[in-house]
């Protein structure tokens, strides 16, 4: 069952008196259990991508289904319990995930405040990101590090359906970079939480089992078992992924070879 | 987590709860100070009453006094204890005049005693040293008898005097200004001397009705005077004051008890002074909250706006519309009820200290009920700004929250047109209304003007600032350096920029307003104060004959330099009359621009008229010689002579006799006063007597010929003088007619008929009262002038000799005055009294501008001065405290700069420049405002609770006081603005670049 379906979604936003496009026709569809490394250059709109999964925008055009509902059929209400209920996000700065005033434990308090409160779960979590032991210790007080597994652990907290995570390694070494990712894996493996996380680290997408990167908005490429493959687009659009740009340059021609299985794309020489 | 919170922002925390406290405590101010004001403009009232408006005199003559004056003064704990008394009238065997048989409680101690001692059993009295009474002798009075046997013989009492008083003064408060005996201690013709004795004389005698010869239970009457105690009694006791009046007024009609009292006109005039301190006070109240929840709008905002990424977070994880809501507005409801308590305590020690301060000593402070209900009420506007803000912040969308660059949403326009639209129309309704008189609510809209106008114009200013700082970026872009581009780029982009100018330029251009309108109107007061008083001291003294207060004034003042004599008539018009060349050397109030350029002197000596030779007249009998026609057939004629005798302000008339028919001589006694000083002849007349039946009217022509005055036993033959006949002016040959109609009378010319006059206003050829209130004549105008000393109305300065010799004698509403260049008139005052004058007050221009500023409107203004500029000095601390967390926000951005090669000093001169330009954009925006507001509003927002015909006054702004106040603004933000700089340029290190931009 998927957790996550895109249907030609499309994001535009204003800014400065000018509309920018910042997803165009992305269809994704994600399965209950998977985890997938969100790809891409900045800029690229994964971030948005992101935003638009947890329900805190609304597509421009196409249609977004999260835990099989329909985004655009849901009232406010209605979105922020479903959002309270099944869906977990870590944001890209580990401090803006917290109240830097609040402990580590009532950091994950207030995250699930909005459902049933799990005081086990919460000592759990706070066990399995190596903050058990944080006591009353303001989050604003912790290293960056300690910040962004508790990050994580808070964004578990409502053992949500949907966990969305944008960069949650950024600022952890190696080690605690593993066990963020271990614990996203584990929280898959366990509980069938879908994880979404943007990464520009190979460590985590290699760590993931799906990787689909966005390029100029659109879904470009994705990756399943280490190996990656290049998305038709909806009009029959593909991206030439950059690693092949010496070859077929943007801007250069290419003739189609009709294959068995495929097409085959070769530079004409002008 | 809510403690947490506020401890974690507990500066901006701290700043909300001082900014929330500040409007909570505007308000209850308001009412606290308000009331202290009612308190003392209510005891101003009682003070300035006459004797019988601070009271009653309750008179039964059913017995009961005391229960019954408890039931009258029920519930009233601002009345001082009745003081009782009883008193019956009779005559007296031999004795024509009435005696008074009092009893006072406390009367011995409010007489002098001159011999003998008070009484202290029944039947004792203690009489008048005019009486002509001695101790021990026995008095019988008709009415008061006792019985001599059983069968009911009785005869008068005998009432045994047993100490003689003399009479104390006639203004003591005990007496309830009745007259029981002569102040002078001359005796009277009709009423003698009261008798003063015990209540038991009540007990062993008893009174019979006069005609009926029966026994009288009732013959004494009791009675109780009964006084506001100013101490006790304050703004809240006014409606039982009124009610104690209506149940006084009403007595007479339901009871036999009469109430005495002349409360019901010092009620009036106290409600229509505390009727005009409401509205302006209301108002400025109003305009204070006003500014007070600005900043409590833009400060409340920056607290939610603060906890926007915790407002986000709770969103992101789902929490619902109301639980965010709840979360978002939990610590600025905190902040804000702990305020309340707080604003109302700031609210009552600062009110305390200003009726300290500003008011008379003694005048209690209590919280009324409204101060509370206007504390919450001011509180409230925090609560709104709260709650908006938090809508806000709740629903806008929650991604904007984590974007680098937020979008900026544009401001709108409908709250500045709504502003902008009623302050045009404030203004059009001030400007078309021109003075406003009336100061009771229905011109409340234009008064607040001043309060719109600020804002108003501050909002403009806040829209220009950026325009023209955009415009001056694209200097600095190309030359100028980094600080000046960074700065104005900053200032041109900045929300915090138009936050600050409105707050700056509204609450400065309030302040600016209040301490112009202070200055001018400190001004105004001055200098109708200075005119109002004539000089600079205004003694009073008791009324003597008009020549006897000039001599005193001479003798006491021979230089001639410090003192002058005047006599005030009420008219209208009003008369001053005053010694010209005195007047002039005392500087008595006089402005030339307002007199066509005429100086006081030259003024003066165009008033003196012709010096001709009075007709003195010293001895025991006068004669006139006169010729006359012979009377009709059954009418008699008598003849007068009317005289003014030393020692009394009326004219004194003897009597000549009846003319006779035959021409001749005609003699009468002089009063005793002319025997011991001159008396002055100041006119004949003649009366008709008509028979029972007669056809024409008389019409008898008299001429005087003659005058002579015996003096010792010897006659001496006075020069004629010259004659006018008033109700002839052309007549001037000593003759003049006496008839029913139109009857004449001849007066010797020893004035100008048309006195020589200053006029002020419209006085044209209306009559004017003379010291005789007699509205005789004109007066011939010499001098006009837009105001004159010591005329509030219009009226006329003239000479006090010619007004002498034009009035037959000095009426009882002439007040008399001796004006003085000097503050300190002890001396002059210890003169005065050593040639026979007595004292009776003295008052100072100052004291009288000090009593226009205890007026309504004027208490109103120094409310608004005193919390204007607090609210100015708060919006300024706001202010740099907003630019202080506006460029924290960007010390990412700055060290960045620093990074990138910047200099310090370039940063520094950018944050600098930044903040000058913000508040001094502000400060000098509510400058333009406030002397907008003060051009606008000056002299036609009332100044007094009766605004005064007379100076025009000058509603000149002074200039330092406004000076200093923009001066020291500019100068405290400049070093605050220096002070912040140095702390953020501090904390700019390039490690911050490490963390994520905030």
């Amino acid at each position: 069952m998927s957790v996550v379906r895109c249907d030609g979604i499309v994001q535009i936003y204003k800014a400065q008196d000018v509309e920018v496009v910042a997803l165009r026709d992305v269809d994704l569809v994600i399965d209950e259990g998977e985890t997938v490394a969100l790809l891409g250059p900045s800029g690229a709109g994964k971030s948005t991508l992101l935003w638009l999964l947890a329900g805190l925008l609304r597509p421009s055009a196409g249609r977004l289904w999260l835990d099989g509902a329909d985004v655009s059929r849901l009232n406010q209400r209605r979105l922020d319990r479903l959002r309270a209920a099944h869906i977990g996000m870590v944001l890209q700065n580990p401090a803006r995930n917290l109240i830097g005033y609040l402990s580590a434990a009532q950091n994950v308090a207030f995250a699930q405040r909005a459902v049933k409160r799990d005081r086990p779960r919460a000592r759990d979590l706070l066990h399995q990101v190596g903050l058990s032991d944080a006591g009353d210790r303001p989050a604003g007080r912790m290293s960056g590090g300690e910040q962004q597994r508790l990050a994580v652990a808070v964004a578990l907290a409502n053992a949500p359906k949907l966990l969305l995570a944008d960069e949650p390694t950024s600022q952890l070494d190696e080690e605690s970079g593993t066990r963020v990712v271990e614990l996203i894996k584990r929280a898959a493996a366990d509980s069938g939480t879908t994880a979404v996380v943007v990464t520009h680290d190979t460590a985590v997408s290699e760590a993931l089992s799906r990787t689909v990167t966005i390029r100029d908005g659109r879904v470009g490429a994705e990756g399943r078992s280490g190996e990656d493959f290049v998305v038709v687009g909806r009009e029959g659009a593909v991206q030439v992924p950059p690693e092949y740009h010496h070859l077929l340059p943007p801007g250069s021609m290419a003739r189609i070879e009709e294959l068995e299985d495929g097409i085959a794309l070769r530079r004409a020489e002008p | 987590m809510i403690l947490r919170g506020l401890w974690e922002r507990r500066t901006l925390s701290l700043v909300v709860l001082l900014i929330a406290i500040v409007p909570i405590a505007s308000a209850a101010v308001g009412p606290i100070y308000s009331a202290a004001a009612r308190t003392t403009i209510a005891r101003d009232a009682v003070e300035a009453a006459p004797l019988e408006g601070r009271g009653w005199r309750y008179t039964t003559t059913e017995g009961a006094i005391e229960a019954k004056v408890a039931e009258f003064t029920a519930g009233a704990d601002f009345t001082s204890r009745p003081i009782l008394g009883m008193e019956t009238t009779s005559g007296r065997p031999g004795d024509r005049r009435a005696y008074s048989l009092v009893w006072q409680d406390g009367q011995c101690e409010h007489l002098t005693l001159a011999e003998g001692r008070c009484p202290a059993a029944a039947k004792e009295v203690l009489a008048s040293q005019a009486s002509g009474f001695e101790v021990g002798e026995r008095i019988g009075l008709s009415s008061i008898v006792e019985f001599v046997s059983a069968e009911g013989q009785r005869r008068p009492a005998k009432l045994e005097v047993v100490g003689i008083y003399r009479p104390g003064p006639a203004d003591d408060p005990f007496w309830f200004g009745r007259t029981l005996f002569s102040p002078t201690g001359e005796p009277g013709e009709n009423k003698a001397d009261a008798l003063f004795t015990v209540p038991q004389t009540r007990l062993e005698t008893y009174t019979i009705s006069v005609g009926s010869g029966l026994r009288d239970q009732s013959g004494w009457t009791d009675y109780a005077i009964v006084y506001i105690d100013l101490e006790r009694f304050d703004e809240r006791d006014v409606e039982k004051l009124a009610a104690m009046q209506a149940a006084a007024e009403s007595a007479g009609r339901n009871t036999n008890a009469i109430v005495y009292s002349r409360v019901a006109d010092m009620l009036k005039a106290m409600t229509a002074n505390t009727g005009s301190l409401g509205v302006p006070t209301l108002l400025v109240i109003a305009q204070l909250v006003g500014l007070g929840w600005m900043l409590l709008f833009q400060t409340v905002g920056d607290l939610v706006r603060a906890r926007g990424a915790e407002i986000a977070l709770a969103r992101l994880r789902g929490h619902g519309r109301v639980r965010v809501q709840v979360f978002a507005l939990a610590e600025p409801l905190l902040l804000l009820a702990a305020a309340v308590p707080l604003g109302l305590l700031v609210g009552r020690a600062a009110a305390g200290a200003m009726i300290g301060a500003l008011l008379p000593a003694g005048v209690p402070v209590f919280f009324p009920p409204d101060a509370a209900l206007a504390g919450v009420a001011a509180m409230l506007g925090g609560v709104l700004a709260a709650a908006l803000a938090a809508w806000r912040t709740a629903t806008r969308p929650v991604t904007e929250e984590w974007r680098r660059t937020p979008r900026r949403t544009a401001r709108g326009w409908v709250l500045d047109a709504v502003v902008l639209a009623v302050t045009a129309l404030g203004l059009v309704e001030l400007l078309a209304t021109g003075v406003l008189t009336d100061v009771s609510g229905r011109s409340s809209g234009a008064m607040a003007v001043p309060g719109l106008v600020a804002l108003g114009v501050a909002l403009l200013a806040s829209r220009a600032v950026p325009v023209l700082t955009t415009r001056l970026f694209g200097v600095t872009r190309r030359r100028g350096g980094l600080g000046p581009f960074l700065a104005l780029r900053q200032v041109a982009r900045g929300p915090v920029t138009a936050g600050s100018v409105i707050v700056l330029g509204a609450a400065f251009g309030l302040a600016t307003f209040a301490v112009s309108a202070w200055s001018a109107t400190t001004g105004d007061y001055a200098e109708a104060a200075r005119f109002h008083n004539g000089a600079a001291t205004a003694i009073t003294v008791r009324p003597v004959e008009p020549n006897r207060l000039v001599a005193a004034v001479n003798a006491a003042d021979p230089g001639g330099r410090t003192a002058a004599p005047v006599i005030k008539m009420p008219g209208p018009p009003q008369l001053i009359a005053s010694d010209p060349a005195r007047l002039a050397a005392v500087g008595a109030a006089w402005r030339a621009d307002l007199a066509g350029g005429t100086s006081l002197a030259k003024a003066a000596a165009a008033l003196p008229g012709p010096a001709s030779p009075r007709v003195w007249v010293r001895g025991d009998r006068f004669r006139a010689v006169v010729t006359h026609d012979k009377p009709p057939k059954g009418w008699t004629i008598k003849l007068f002579a009317t005289l003014r005798v030393p020692g009394q302000l009326r004219p004194g008339h003897i009597p000549l006799g009846e003319l006779t028919g035959r021409s001749g001589t005609h003699e009468w006694n002089l009063p005793p006063g002319c025997e011991r000083s001159d008396c002055e002849l100041r006119a004949f007349t003649g009366e008709p007597i008509p028979p029972p039946q007669f056809a024409a009217s008389a019409y008898v022509r008299v001429a005087v010929t003659g005058l002579a005055v015996r003096d010792q036993g010897r006659w001496r033959t006075l020069d004629l003088p010259q004659w006018r006949v008033d109700e002839d002016p052309g007549k001037r040959d000593g003759a003049f007619a006496i008839t029913m109609v139109g009857n004449q009378t001849l007066r010797p010319v020893t004035y100008d008929p048309e006195m020589a006059a200053v006029t002020v206003g419209p006085v044209g050829r209306k009559v004017v009262p003379g010291l005789d209130n007699a509205f005789a004549d004109p007066v011939r105008g010499v001098v006009t002038s837009a105001a004159a000393p010591g005329l509030t109305d219009v009226g006329v300065l003239v000479d006090l000799e010619q007004a002498d010799r034009h009035a037959y004698g000095v009426h009882e509403k002439a007040e008399f005055q001796v004006w003085s260049s000097l503050s300190d008139t002890a001396a002059l005052e210890r003169a005065l009294e050593r040639q026979g004058l007595t004292v009776v007050s003295r008052r100072t221009a100052a004291d009288l501008a000090a009593s226009f500023a205890g007026q309504g409107p004027g208490l109103a203004l120094l409310l608004l001065l005193v919390s204007a500029l607090a609210a100015a000095a708060l919006a300024l601390g706001r202010t740099v405290l907003a630019l202080y967390t506006a460029a924290r926000r960007r010390a990412y951005e700055l060290a960045a700069l620093e990074a990138s090669g910047a200099r310090v000093a370039a940063l520094r001169t950018a944050l600098l420049l930044e903040q000058v330009i913000t508040v001094a954009a502000g400060t000098l925006a509510g400058l333009l405002a406030g002397l907008v507001a003060a051009g606008a509003a000056l002299g036609r927002i009332p100044q007094f609770a009766a605004p005064p015909i007379t100076p025009p006054l000058p509603h000149e702004v002074a200039v330092a006081p406004v000076a200093l106040v923009v001066g020291a603004a500019l100068l405290v933000s400049l070093l605050a603005a220096v002070v912040v700089s140095e702390l953020l340029l501090r904390g700019i290190r390039v490690e911050r670049l490490r963390d994520a931009p905030a």
